[in-house]
């Protein structure tokens, strides 16, 4: 028993299925999480994420496929017997315990001599110190999302889960806490697997983000490489938004395929094209395009569509957000930062041209 | 009581700007308890004022069945010393059924909260339906079963496990009665403290490093001791006052339960209504303490 919760080293899930009933909520994933890194697995609800790390927890056991923690196989092992703790979407904070009891808890069972001490030291950590004698229904909600951080950090477990923590938290109790986490991560240096179905929260915690979409992965990377370079439509749209249209690659053009669609010829870079020939949907993120009221004219022949109508202008304050339906390629969303001094006067109904810097554009598979 | 004040106190404290809304909610909240309280009083209050003056009553010397306003603490006297064994037995059978009650219960509820899945359903109905039929016939049932030729007491003589040869008038028919008629008493408020409890919670105490049985002492049952003791409360007071499963399930003297001894009193004995009076103010009076007693050691927030 001993052996398991010694283990050390990077997660690693090898072709790991998990099959109910009535569907298959993971199927045949893989991933290495290297030892010390924040981890965030993103998805819509349903798509597996909370099983996959329900299954590293040991509150599920696979369908097939292995877990381990460096060379220690962790399948079929009980979720007492694992290097592995939980912080849980609900906090799950027991209710008859005190504050530092429920912190102790985990150190108590395992027969840490010092457990209150080693309590008061996590809870000073997540700087909760003062409220070590309360029951956790006297806390407010950010107050027990900390607690349950703390109770699952002071048993210094190789791998930390968090199943959606900050999910019931107000938004800028959110922040704060990203925040936080992001700093007790680095400053224990464990290894945290965050699961979560906000993109914005994976992007700004996570050093390597999963995005997953029924019970597989899309796509795993930097955010700033996934979010740059989507390779699938369902990444292209769950990480961000994106103004996708499908086309066809039927040439190339020196560094380029040159992508046709219904009304258009377009330019994109080999290197960003998901695939060298056939089908492929071509992509610009809302903030990488530009709004004009003329034709932008043969200089942008390869990176610009138009004309289309404007159907609705929202000012944000920092920026200005479009919507063109163009023909045959669906509506786009032009978000343009109010950086000049004489703003395109336009209106819902105006003709207009969307173009960007040709870098920016990507193909995903369609 | 305590509820008014808190709702008239908190309102008006925070609020002091807003007068005429608190008053004219405190004024909904009396009108809404008024017939409750009226309830209490005509039928609660005003028959225990009365029940405690027939207590200190006393005989009028020739004329049986006939008493006089007194101030005599003598019955309570002659209710203690007549009916010692009585109130030792009453507290000790419904302390026994209770604990039965709760092994039985506890597995029970246990089951029906996190394994019964689609048949949770069929589960309370099983626990419920006995209500359907009438208590006194239930024990009169109980009666029949663990009669001498009923198959129970037969196989027990068969083997030579039972040493007087009867179930029925013996403490343990008697106990036995109390701990069925009592069992649904017990397992609806544990079931219902395990069935509130987020199962995340349990998970929890095994993601802590605690193995089944530690995670059941250390999280399980702490978190449903509310419902243990609402359970507890609601078996041992009325097993308590019980004395049908004495009457129908013991014998004709040496199993009898001060209910019985009461019942005697009133109904059976000329003269003894205020020793009925005197032995029912005993009995509340023994069985407040030892609930205040209990609460004090084992309550909870919730309930005091």
């Amino acid at each position: 028993m001993a052996g398991f919760r010694e283990a050390q080293g990077d997660l690693v899930l090898e072709n790991v299925t998990k099959s109910f009933t009535t569907f298959t909520a993971v199927d045949d994933l893989s991933l290495t999480v290297p030892r010390g890194s924040f981890f965030a697995l993103l998805g819509p609800s349903g798509c597996g994420k909370t099983t996959t790390l329900r299954m590293v927890a040991g509150l599920e056991q696979p369908t097939s496929g292995t877990i381990r923690i460096g060379n220690t196989d962790l399948t079929g092992s009980r979720p007492y017997e694992r290097p592995v703790n939980t912080v849980f979407q609900s906090y799950a904070l027991f209710p008859h315990l005190s504050v530092r009891d429920n912190v102790a808890f985990g150190p108590k069972r395992r027969g840490v001599k010092d457990a209150l001490a080693q309590a008061d030291a996590t809870l000073s950590l997540v700087q909760l110190t003062h409220l070590a004698g309360r029951k956790p229904t006297q806390l407010s909600g950010g107050q027990q999302q900390r607690v349950a951080v703390a109770r699952a950090l002071v048993n210094h477990p190789e791998v930390l889960l968090l199943d959606e923590p900050l999910g019931a938290l107000d938004l800028k109790l959110r922040r704060e806490m990203q925040v936080e986490l992001k700093r007790i991560q680095t400053e224990v240096g464990l290894t945290f697997v965050h699961v979560t179905h906000d993109q914005e929260e994976a992007m700004t915690m996570a050093d390597t983000v999963a995005v997953m979409n029924l019970g597989k992965i899309e796509q795993m990377g930097a955010p700033d490489v996934l979010y740059d370079l989507p390779r699938t439509k369902f990444v292209a749209n769950f990480l961000g938004q994106s103004n996708l249209m499908s086309g066809h690659v039927d040439d190339t053009d020196g560094d380029n395929v040159v992508v046709s669609t219904a009304q258009h010829k377009l330019r994109l870079r080999k290197s960003r094209a998901a695939a060298g020939s056939g089908d492929i949907a071509f992509g610009v993120r809302p903030e990488k395009t530009r709004i004009h009221n003329a034709d932008p004219g043969p200089a942008a022949a390869g990176n610009s569509i138009g004309p289309g109508t404007l159907v609705d202008v929202s000012f944000t304050g920092v920026a200005t957000q479009y919507l063109v339906d163009v023909p045959e390629a669906g509506r786009w969303a032009v978000y343009e930062q109010n950086l000049d001094l004489e703003r395109i006067d336009s209106r819902p109904g105006d003709t207009v041209w969307i173009s960007w810097d040709p870098g920016h554009a990507f193909g995903v598979r369609p | 009581m305590s509820a008014l004040a808190h709702i008239g106190g908190s309102t008006s404290g925070s609020a002091p700007a807003a007068q005429p809304t608190p008053t004219k909610r405190g004024k909904v909240a009396y009108l809404l308890l008024l017939p409750g309280v009226l309830w209490l009083i005509v039928f609660f209050v005003v028959p225990l004022v009365q029940l405690f003056t027939v207590s200190l009553q006393s005989k009028f010397p020739g004329y049986p069945g006939y008493y006089y306003r007194d101030v005599n603490f003598g019955n309570y006297l002659t209710a203690v010393v007549d009916y010692w064994p009585h109130f030792a037995r009453s507290l000790l059978y419904a302390g026994l059924a209770t604990l039965l009650a709760f092994i039985l219960a506890y597995p029970l509820a246990y089951a029906m909260a996190f394994k019964a899945g689609k048949w949770r359903g069929v589960m309370m109905i099983c626990v419920i339906a006995p209500f359907f039929t009438s208590f006194i016939l239930r024990t009169i049932a109980w009666r029949q079963i663990l009669s001498d030729d009923g198959w129970i007491a037969s196989a027990l003589n068969a083997l030579h496990l039972l040493p007087g040869g009867h179930i029925t008038e013996t403490w343990v028919a008697v106990v036995a009665g109390l701990t069925y008629n009592f069992l649904p008493f017990m397992v609806l408020p544990i079931y219902a403290s395990l069935e509130r409890a987020d199962p995340k919670i349990i998970e929890a105490g095994g993601d802590l490093y605690a193995n089944g049985l530690t995670t059941f002492r250390t999280v399980t049952l702490p978190m449903s001791m509310p419902g243990v003791l609402a359970g507890t409360l609601l078996t041992f007071i009325p097993a308590a006052g019980d004395y049908v499963n004495a009457e129908l399930l013991g014998s004709d003297i040496s199993t009898k339960m001060v209910g019985n001894g009461i019942e005697s009193q009133f109904f059976r004995v000329v003269d003894g209504y205020p020793t009925a009076a005197a032995l029912s103010f005993t009995l509340m009076a023994a069985i407040l303490a030892l609930v205040f007693l209990y609460v004090r050691k084992y309550g909870t927030e919730e309930l005091l």
